[in-house]
């Protein structure tokens, strides 16, 4: 679905933000770009959207260049901005009207149905989105990504400004948009996000991409293999660190009562920053 | 591409209704035809007073509209507000006393105007032919002024607070990823506005020149009111999008609606043109619409291709801000 080679590009002359990236996404997968702020994924989300031109390296989206792509290609692509971006004199209703003005009938869905997916609250359909909190404008931004019926998505930041149940109705919307064969690039700086949903990350800092690989091989590869073991014994409290695969034939040590057990995998974030050497704040 | 014309169309129009900007359309034109027809093409100026001092009695058959007086010194009293002509006949040749205008022409003109008062009992005023007489000329300027004008610095206003408005709301970036060009994004706006000035231009000269005289010189005004119209809202888009806040293109506005419309008003009502004001652009299109109100077109072809060009030059400038302002970060 993408695929992009050495991708170079700078807004000054003589100051890359860019350095060659090459990554590919394969039909139906939820990739994640991480990287913090300044690190070049937005400038990379704007190149994969035609917004942002003048690069260097190869494109490809849908097999086709991105040069050479056509207004088909707008209407096969839908993007989740990081802020809501709409008209805030006009209704929820108005605005995604005014949007699905522009694909053609039969790619659009009923704005209801997708509002009502989104669980966006109906005494809001027609009063001005200024009336509406950031989670109902997070939501009503959604409901246009997704408008066209997407086969390519381009989600930035999806759950922020959402509280933690709409950031999980979000996920399971995302689920779903996956199972149906859509395409999916997820910029975010939410592990959680990443960990739960995508099928590959990759980390990017100061303009190039440290790794690429799925979240489960990167914990497996990064995983010190021990496992913590917080047990009683003799009234007396201890800790025990043992290789995960001496578990295999039980607990090698004597015990009255096992307290946790704690495996020593890394969370995404301590991967983050093995690869890249900073957080992603 | 119509549907999304259509589309964009539809919304800058309520983004227009919601903005008010068709009631400061509304209230321009009948805050303008009050003031043209209840107060500016009533104005008149009376003919200068002129005062005769002739103590011997020489000249017995003078206008009605000599006033007499018995001594010099109330002759000069009488003229001297600097408005007054005064005519002393007590010497061999008649001498004109007067406060001097400033204007060498203007005093000329009151002079020979006295001095024909002496030498005919009945003063014959000039006869006026067909309709256009001193009422139409002064409707046929202050309007083709206040056209001028609303053109000009309201309408440069309305599309800029328009765009201001969606450069706020961050919405233009969206319109990158749309499946809509940037030129039909451009040409929807311009369109409406165009239109709008357009229906504007005609109700105000139809209103305060009448129907027959306001339609026979329309087709000019039209034309004229395309051009200048095209290229103020090319200018407050460009504006818009380059300027970062409302506050900057405020300060532009102001140099804009007095800096620079001021001097063009001044050279073309006045007739105090100096020789620079022919490199002023804005005089140039002033005049096209000062004759276009009289009924002569422009016949330049200079003027119209020059017109073209900067139309061309601007959308230009439009298109590549519009782009910029699409790219930028959210």
């Amino acid at each position: 679905m993408i695929d992009v080679k050495d991708l170079v590009f700078s807004y000054q002359k003589q100051k890359e933000t860019l350095h060659g990236l090459t990554f590919s996404v394969a039909d139906g997968e939820i990739f994640g770009f991480l990287g913090p702020n300044g690190s070049g994924k937005s400038t990379t989300q704007k190149i994969l959207t035609g917004i942002l031109r003048g690069y260097n390296g190869e494109v490809h989206l849908f097999e086709k260049p991105l040069e050479c792509q056509q207004k088909d290609f707008r209407e096969k692509t839908g993007v989740l901005f990081e802020l809501p971006y709409l008209y805030t004199n006009l209704s929820p209703l108005d605005n995604l009207n005014y949007f699905a003005g522009f694909y053609p009938a039969k790619r659009c869905r009923n704005i209801h149905e997708l509002l009502e997916m989104l669980e966006f609250k109906k005494d809001f359909l027609k009063k001005p989105v200024s009336s509406c909190s950031k989670g109902m404008r997070q939501r009503v931004s959604m409901a246009r990504a997704l408008l066209n019926n997407p086969d390519l998505l381009f989600l930035d930041e999806p759950t922020s400004g959402l509280d933690p149940q709409g950031a999980v109705l979000f996920r399971n919307i995302i689920e779903k948009e996956r199972k149906k064969g859509t395409t999916i690039f997820l910029t975010t700086h939410n592990m959680t996000d990443a960990d739960l949903l995508c099928d590959r990350v990759a980390f990017i800092a100061d303009g190039e991409i440290r790794v690429i690989d799925s979240p489960k091989n990167l914990k497996e590869k990064n995983s010190s293999h021990l496992t913590e073991i917080t047990y009683l014994y003799k009234g007396k409290r201890n800790t025990a660190l043992i290789e995960t695969p001496e578990l295999k034939a039980g607990i090698p040590f004597p015990y009255d009562e096992i307290v946790s057990i704690h495996s020593g995998e890394p969370t995404l974030e301590d991967i983050f920053i093995h690869y890249t050497g900073r957080g992603l704040s | 591409m119509w549907r999304e014309f259509f589309a964009l169309l539809k919304k800058d129009f309520k983004l227009m209704l919601s903005g008010r900007f068709f009631l400061l359309m509304t209230g321009s034109l009948i805050l303008y035809s009050c003031y043209i027809n209840f107060i500016y093409a009533g104005l008149d100026q009376n003919i200068y007073p002129v005062y005769l001092y002739d103590p011997l009695c020489v000249h017995n058959e003078t206008s009605s509209e000599l006033i007499k007086v018995e001594s010099s010194e109330e002759l000069q009293a009488q003229t001297g507000d600097g408005y007054a002509v005064g005519i002393d006949v007590s010497g061999k040749t008649p001498d004109i006393s007067m406060i001097s205008s400033g204007i060498s022409s203007i005093d000329q003109y009151r002079a020979a105007y006295a001095m024909s008062l002496l030498s005919s009992k009945n003063h014959t005023a000039a006869e006026i032919i067909g309709t256009d007489n001193r009422e139409m000329k002064s409707r046929r300027e202050i309007t083709c002024e206040l056209l001028f004008f609303e053109l000009a610095a309201v309408g440069f206003l309305g599309i800029a607070s328009v765009l201001f408005k969606e450069k706020q709301m961050g919405i233009i970036r969206v319109h990158g990823v749309l499946p809509v060009g940037k030129t039909v994004f451009i040409l929807s706006k311009l369109l409406l506005f165009l239109i709008c000035d357009l229906v504007f231009s005609l109700l105000l000269t139809v209103i305060n020149l009448g129907v027959s005289e306001g339609f026979a010189v329309l087709p000019y005004i039209l034309l004229q009111t395309g051009i200048l119209s095209l290229i103020m809202a090319l200018t407050g888009f460009s504006c818009a999008i380059l300027l970062r806040d409302f506050k900057q293109f405020s300060l532009l506005y102001l140099v804009l609606a007095i800096f620079i419309t001021t001097p063009v008003f001044l050279a073309g009502q006045t007739g105090t043109a100096r020789g620079w004001i022919n490199y002023h652009p804005m005089y140039h299109l002033f005049m096209a619409m000062k004759n276009a109100y009289r009924g002569i077109p422009s016949e330049n072809g200079i003027y119209y291709a020059i017109c073209g060009l900067t139309i061309v030059l601007l959308s230009g400038l439009v298109r590549r801000t519009l782009i910029r302002e699409m790219a930028k970060e959210g």
